[in-house]
């Protein structure tokens, strides 16, 4: 770096920046990127929608986020300009999200959105799909998931402790966004399954997630066996079914593929198989749910009888992430339901 | 000159709530009066809510439970249509119980749009819930709205507890839907 550069680089400024934000209460905690509009412009002509749009509302505060809004959060939360299609479209597909425009950013639950990236877009823009999909070290995966945590805080004015009422909340929120590894998946691209080619983004909503280390065994039901039984704990449950989906390292996905297992055949088998006898619920007082809701039942089961977890097959979500190394996929549960739709990253040119 | 940091929560085209100004006429007394019941759906909810409603009845001499709905969404505040019914139906409301983070919030924010509608309504939130509550009162321009607290949890009760807790509050239902408690 030349001495010019550096002397036109004012540590001081930028610090003095970055406290008054902190001062303003926008931040999560992390120190953010001061916005200005010059900033607030490129992003602005990258994301190539008008800046006064609503694209979303939350009608328990009379707020909403317009394109302007989401551009300033995603600027701050250190997104570069031309990441800007990826947020909106993420927004847009947890807004498909029924619980998003309901209770769940104030929920006792704490959800943490999963945004998987899929197409070109991944390597264009420096998306993580392999090694530690679920941790940090990428910008672009970082910056998105955090934009949203930010439109979220200040644009719907959930904060923490006042509207935002998360009893533990989880490790991640925030912080979940990843490419689909599309290399290494024996399946299509996991929103092409689902109607959309090309660049893309799938999204939900999480309660938590839970790593299955299985990497000794070849027999791909044993492998679905062990998913199922994580899937089917019973402290997951609180209302009568529970969705939940897997992240599948591509050793497993391969694994499964090869003994035949479509993503579909894997959804299927997975809805058949996770849950618990009556009796093991009664034992932690959740064998009934006369109306939906979980609690302990009058004994007048079969407490041999099985209760499935997941509601059935349609909207399992299997998706492929993370390095060929070793047999380690996470189950991914959900916070309520989830819309088994996939919503397009537009091409956008931006200056 | 540089550049001003931008603001990034889009309020500066925000309309704020309309200040509640004053709650609703209230009555000396429940005598002859139609009892509405707002359910949030949450564990104990209704049955907490159905009991109220008798003991008003049977004991503070109001003339009947004239309306009792569940919520179709808990997290989300009333629209001006269930509003509307309520106002036909009722001459005062009772709705809970919030023991969740968006329920609490969302009772709150009925309360308040009962009482802009002219109907004296009490609103029960477990003690968990009290800034979630405040701050969405302060949201909805009413800083001041007070509302019932009882003690946290109420989804883990039994049905004669659910009851007892009914009897207990009474008198704090009572008084926030008339004069007595109104003063205040």
């Amino acid at each position: 770096m030349t001495a010019a550069v550096e002397a036109a680089l004012d540590p001081e400024a930028a610090q003095a920046a970055i406290e008054h934000c902190y001062a303003q209460g926008w931040s999560d905690g992390l120190p953010l990127v001061p916005v200005s509009q010059p900033l607030l412009d490129r992003f602005l002509d990258h994301g190539g929608r008008p800046a006064d749009e609503v694209i979303g509302r939350m009608p328990q505060t009379g707020r909403e986020v317009t394109v302007r809004t989401a551009a300033i959060n995603a600027a701050m939360a250190g997104c570069e300009p031309q990441v800007f299609p990826v947020v909106l479209s993420a927004w847009a597909a947890l807004m498909r999200e029924r619980a998003a425009s309901g209770g769940a950013w104030q929920s006792t639950s704490g959800p943490a959105p999963l945004i998987i990236v899929n197409g070109p877009v991944r390597h264009r823009l420096g998306f993580n799909s392999a090694g530690g999909v679920f941790g940090p070290g990428f910008r672009a995966n970082a910056t998105v998931a955090r934009a949203i945590g930010l439109i979220v805080r200040n644009a719907f004015g959930v904060h923490p402790h006042e509207l935002e009422q998360a009893t533990q909340g989880l490790p991640g929120r925030w912080a979940i966004c990843f490419g689909e590894n599309e290399e290494e998946s024996p399946w299509p691209p996991l929103a092409e399954e689902l109607g959309v080619t090309g660049d893309a983004v799938t999204a939900t909503l999480l309660r938590t997630c839970e790593y299955v280390d299985n990497r000794h065994t070849g027999d791909a039901e044993q492998v679905l066996a062990d998913f199922a039984d994580t899937i089917g704990r019973s402290g997951a449950w609180i209302f009568r079914t529970a969705h939940a989906g897997v992240i599948l390292c591509p050793e497993h996905a391969q694994l499964l593929a090869s003994a035949g297992y479509s993503r579909a055949g894997v959804a299927a088998w997975l809805a058949e198989h996770a849950g618990r006898s009556t009796a093991q619920l009664a034992a932690v007082g959740k064998d009934a749910a006369p109306e939906g809701i979980r609690g302990p039942g009058d004994g007048s089961e079969d407490a041999a009888g099985f209760q499935r977890t997941l509601p059935g097959p349609e909207k399992v979500l299997v998706a492929v992430a993370g390095a060929r190394n070793a047999g380690i996929s996470m189950v991914v549960r959900l916070f309520a339901d989830w819309s088994g739709a996939s919503v397009p990253i537009p091409a956008t040119e931006g200056r | 000159m540089p550049n001003a940091i931008l603001d990034p929560t889009g309020r500066a085209d925000d309309t704020a709530s309309e200040r509640l100004d004053g709650l609703a006429e209230r009555r000396a007394d429940l005598h002859g009066l139609r009892v509405g019941l707002l359910d949030n759906t949450k564990r104990n909810a209704m049955l907490f809510l159905t009991e109220v409603g008798r003991l008003l009845v049977d004991e503070h001499g109001a003339a009947d439970v004239a309306i009792v709905e569940t919520k179709a969404a808990f997290s989300v505040p009333i629209d001006d249509e269930v509003v509307a019914r309520y106002a036909g139906a009722a001459d005062v409301v009772v709705t809970g119980v919030g023991d969740c983070g968006s329920c609490s919030a969302a009772a709150v924010a009925d309360g308040i749009a009962l009482e802009r509608a002219g109907i004296p309504a009490a609103v029960v939130l477990t003690d968990a819930f009290g800034i979630t509550g405040r701050t969405m009162a302060e949201v909805q321009g009413a800083p001041d709205y007070a509302w019932i607290t009882t003690e946290h949890p109420v989804a883990v009760l039994e049905a004669d507890e659910v009851r007892e807790r009914a009897r207990r509050l009474l008198p704090e239902i009572v008084g926030t839907l008339t004069r007595a408690g109104a003063a205040s």
